[in-house]
């Protein structure tokens, strides 16, 4: 088994690297925090909200679940499942859209 | 957790490893212990649910054409007079955050046959699940009482206390259920179940350090729910 | 309790210097290098044996047993909507026959028909039955990986069955608002069940997802890594392909059901208003306002269309078997075979609005699900050719399990060509709603299936039950069945075209009456004659429990390992003291210069060095 390092023949990892992450994690909530507490708004607000939030489902994932240290097959069966979520909150975000559309248009102007 | 040995099977990296371990016999992911696995999928499965979750939150808030309160105003805790924006929920968050690191490091060392240390890590995480379901219910007292209702919100829009009460009770649900697990598994771990491979109540299958892992996956599951329904209920 | 484990410890090597040779007998001692397989790297499964009755019989963990179990009560949910079904038709075709019928019965009836057929008959009998059944002996492992929670996973579906049963019972009945329950009108008053009907509807279906997902999460584990020694996926029979990629479309789609279901259960009883727009009622407006009913919709379909394929894979994958061992030839495209199943089951999750055209969502997304509805058709269509090019100049015996291959064949073509037509947006729009779209999902998903399942039961009766199932009426019940079927379902292709529309109790003075009423009684006949032919088969089964003839050993000269146990029907553990060690695919059928007409997967290379087999 030549390929692989002493670190990832090891079957438990070192305890910094836990607290990095947890760190980390009080690190980048603090953040988001942060975002309502100043009242940032628009494409900003949305911007970092969606930022902090994915790195923090990311370091989850990765280290404290472990996705990191486990094999390809494991991470591509959970991962891929997801594009078919993000169909489903692209198009729910034309639904969205046209629904309003179309409550403004009837009941609001008056189908006119 | 990382590469195990296998006799007889030579592990490659990357997407070439996956080449070969999906066309391998006997196993898919190799070294993963089948219940790993199995709450992987599960939790996969559970992804959806949470996703439908929101999605149907998101097209809910997104057509409602009365306006949704300002939720940095609505969870504000008072601190003397002042008003703070979302305290409650920041420190909900830390709380459930360092469960969650404590909980990892129970896996680190349950794996490390540190009996003691492993079964104490669990307690405390189970605590601060405690604490989380406690201050949730604080929560949504507070909201009762300022007359949000799952039909009715004095606030604007009608679907803002439907959905609320449905998407942080179905999560305040699992957090319950993690926590009663989490008290089980402090239990074992104490009584030694795992190093001696003492069996199931129910499943009768023996007893085994990973099962600590399966439970951290979940509550780590429970976690990462969590900041998504922190940015997009309590952020948006 | 006097039950016991078995007390192997640790890892129960087999050195790969035994081979097991499965059923055939002989072949120890040094194994030549062509013949290896590296060793077994997961533990012995360490089985839980049951001794008292209830333990084995009734809360059993046995994947056979439980199989057996789904097969049962999801027949006895399928008679129950074949009554319900007989009970509509009587009303359609002859009116003054059925006078204790309102229009209330009606509605009820077609709500409960179709739900039980689509979700507690097909899915359960499919997923449940055979693949408990099928899914341990097929990729070679002693049992499910988790069978606790099997057990578990069987009893949570026997609780929905009962409280779905117990909505005939209750205050207003059971629900009416057609199986798609599509809310507002679904917790209105009005519609009949709208309030315990409708509540013990969405909790009997999150009872069953809860028991589903235990046993999906059983079926998929076993799969993925708990396969025999030698057997990599590509090995796998197709029968384990399809039930296995159905479980993953059913483990992401049944999450959209429940949360739709629990939403409108929350609509229903606390008055929240996630589906519930503004209503104005005799002149009042209701308590709700400002929810989004298409959003139902969504979520309904976004489980309902993976849910066809869910009851579609499995037959896809047991059907290729079938022809397979019955064509004695080898499946024609085997990978290609595997990657249309997993095709489908991916593209499934992208089409699932060509059932709402006439909603009223977004326009533009006509565009894009017409487009993906009509990608999917090529998967689809690949997985025909293979089947008839599998038949080709095969070595045809055209005994009963042929024939209902057959008949899947022609009547899954007939449906698939009407999805083309239903798949485009401009031809949907008329067709929509009417018997045309009946025709259809009955003809792809209905009786196509059915057929799959009547072959697999007659081709795995000797292997559950030790004894043939009666040749002779099994083509009596095949015929009838077949001829009947098609007698009910393809004239209602010209009831649609004439704008006859589904879910009405009567069609009043409509224009298309006349032509229509003497069509609707042929149907009707047909209906009673199809239902009663199935008391063929069941007379059948319990003639041959008593009286069939022996099967013995590998009685169809099949391939794979269910064949291959060492006792018939095949014991806890399946294998005896050895696991079987796999060598090749399943599907060695007349290979040139083999000794016999089949290679069972378990024969080393070494037995069969004079033939051309390939290598798999
Ligand atoms: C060639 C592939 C297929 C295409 C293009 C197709 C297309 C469609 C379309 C567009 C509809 C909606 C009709 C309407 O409501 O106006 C529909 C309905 C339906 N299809 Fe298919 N389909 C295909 C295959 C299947 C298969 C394989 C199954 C099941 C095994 C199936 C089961 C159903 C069911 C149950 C409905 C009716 C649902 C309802 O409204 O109650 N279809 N199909
Ligand atoms: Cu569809």
């Amino acid at each position: 088994m030549g390929i692989m390092s002493e670190k990832e023949q090891s079957t438990t990892h070192k305890i910094g690297i836990y607290l990095w992450i947890w760190g980390l994690l009080f690190v980048l909530s603090f953040f988001s925090y942060m975002v309502d507490w100043y009242q940032l708004q628009g494409l900003l607000r949305w911007s970092l909200i969606l930022i902090f939030m994915f790195l923090k489902a990311g370091l989850i994932m990765a280290f404290f679940m472990h996705l990191f240290w486990e094999r390809y097959a494991l991470v591509n069966v959970l991962l891929w499942p997801m594009t078919a979520i993000g169909c489903f909150i692209f198009l729910m975000v034309a639904e969205f859209q046209y629904t309003v559309f179309t409550r403004l248009f009837y009941f609001v102007v008056g189908g006119q | 957790m990382s590469d195990p040995k296998i006799e007889g099977y030579e592990f490659k990296p990357g997407f070439k490893g996956m080449a070969q371990d999906t066309g391998s016999d006997q196993t898919m992911f190799k070294g993963v212990h089948w219940g790993k696995a199995m709450m992987w999928i599960f939790l996969l499965s559970h992804t959806f649910i949470f996703s439908c979750f929101l999605i149907s939150y998101m097209k809910g808030r997104g057509s409602t054409l009365i306006d949704w309160p300002n939720t940095s105003e609505v969870f504000s805790l008072h601190v003397g007079s002042t008003p703070v924006p979302l305290l409650l929920i920041a420190i909900m968050t830390f709380v459930l955050i360092t469960s969650s690191g404590t909980m990892a490091l129970a896996v680190k060392y349950g794996y490390e046959k540190n009996r003691k240390m492993c079964g104490w890590l669990i307690l405390a995480t189970a605590i601060g699940g405690l604490t989380f379901v406690g201050m949730q219910a604080f929560e949504w007292s507070k909201l009762i009482h300022e007359g949000v209702r799952p039909w009715e919100n004095p606030f604007g829009a009608k679907q803002f206390g439907s959905f609320f009460f449905m998407i942080t009770g179905f999560h305040g649900t699992h957090v319950s259920i993690g926590v009663i697990f989490l008290f089980i598994y402090a239990y074992k771990t104490f009584k030694g179940h795992y190093d001696e491979g003492k069996r199931g109540w129910f499943t009768t299958m023996k007893g085994n350090y990973v099962e600590i892992e399966i439970l951290g996956l979940y509550w780590h599951f429970v976690d990462l729910v969590w900041v998504f329904i922190f940015a997009f209920f309590y952020l948006w | 309790m006097s039950d016991e484990y078995e007390n192997k410890t640790g890892y129960q090597a087999q050195s790969s210097e035994t081979i097991s040779s499965g059923g055939r007998g002989g072949g120890s001692g040094t194994v030549p290098d062509a013949d290896h397989v590296r060793p077994a790297e997961i533990p012995e499964q360490d089985l839980y044996h049951g001794h008292s009755f209830i333990t084995k019989w009734v809360f059993c963990q046995d994947a056979k047993v439980i199989g057996v179990q789904y097969f049962l009560l999801a027949t006895f949910t399928g008679i129950i909507g074949l009554i319900l079904s007989w009970l509509m038709r009587l009303q359609l075709g002859f009116p003054e026959a059925a006078g204790f019928m309102t229009a209330e019965h009606y509605y009820q009836f077609v709500t409960m028909h179709g739900m039980i057929m689509v979700v507690y008959f097909l899915t359960a009998l499919f997923l449940g039955g055979f693949g408990n059944y099928l899914i341990p002996l097929m990729v070679g492992s002693r049992d499910m990986v988790f069978p606790y929670l099997n057990m578990v996973s069987f009893w949570s579906f026997f609780v929905a069955v009962v409280v779905l049963l117990a909505s005939f019972f209750v205050p207003g009945g059971p629900t009416g608002a057609g199986w798609t329950l599509y809310p507002p009108q679904a917790i209105l008053e009005g519609t009949p069940g709208s309030g315990m009907g409708i509540l013990l509807m969405c909790i009997s279906l999150i009872l069953f997802v809860a028991g589903f997902t235990m046993g999906g999460l059983n079926y998929m584990i076993t799969v993925l890594q708990a396969r025999t020694r030698g057997m990599t996926l590509m090995r796998m029979p197709l029968t384990v392909w399809g039930i296995f990629t159905a479980t993953i479309l059913a483990m992401l789609a049944f999450p959209a059901l429940l949360v739709g279901g629990l939403m409108m259960t929350l609509d229903n009883v606390l008055g929240t208003s996630f589906f519930m727009p503004t209503i104005l009622k005799a002149g009042e407006v209701l308590e709700y306002g400002g929810g989004s009913p298409i959003l139902f919709q969504h979520l309904f379909w976004f489980f309902g269309h993976p849910e066809v394929y869910i009851v579609a894979l499995p037959a896809f994958g047991i059907v290729s078997d079938l022809i397979s061992v019955h064509a004695r030839k080898n499946i024609f495209g085997y990978r290609m075979m595997v990657w249309a199943i997993v095709g489908i089951g991916g593209l499934s999750f992208f089409v699932w609005a060509h059932h709402m055209y006439v909603s009223g969502m977004n326009p533009w997304f006509g565009f894009f699900f017409a487009t993906t509805t009509l990608i999917i058709a090529i998967p689809t269509a690949m997985k025909v050719y293979n089947w008839i090019l599998t038949l080709w100049r095969g070595n045809i015996r055209l005994n009963v399990v042929m024939l209902w291959c057959l008949g899947f064949i022609v009547t899954f073509v007939n449906g698939g060509i009407t999805g083309l037509f239903l798949g485009n947006v401009t031809v949907d729009v008329p067709l929509s709603d009417t018997y045309f779209v009946i025709a259809h999902f009955h003809m792809v998903m209905g009786i196509a299936p059915l057929m799959v399942i009547m072959g697999a039961v007659y081709h795995w009766f000797p292997l559950v039950a030790g004894r043939f199932l009666d040749e002779k009426l099994g083509k009596w019940h095949f015929w009838l069945t077949f001829l009947g079927a098609y007698s009910i379902y393809f004239p209602m292709h010209y009831l649609g075209f004439i704008g006859v529309p589904r879910r009405y109790f009567e069609m009043y003075d409509s224009p298309y009456v006349t032509s229509a009423v003497g069509m609707n009684e042929f149907i009707s006949v047909a209906a009673f004659i199809v239902g009663a032919a199935q008391l063929i088969l069941i007379y059948n089964i319990i003639r041959t429990l008593k009286i069939g003839k022996p099967a013995g050993h590998n009685p169809w000269q099949a391939n794979s390992l269910e064949w291959l146990t060492p006792s018939v029907p095949p014991e806890h553990g399946n294998w005896g003291e050895k696991l079987p060690v796999v060598h090749r695919w399943p599907y060695d059928f007349s290979v040139p210069g083999a000794k016999e007409d089949f290679i069972t997967q378990t024969t080393p290379p070494s037995e069969v060095t004079e033939t051309e087999v390939e290598k798999t």
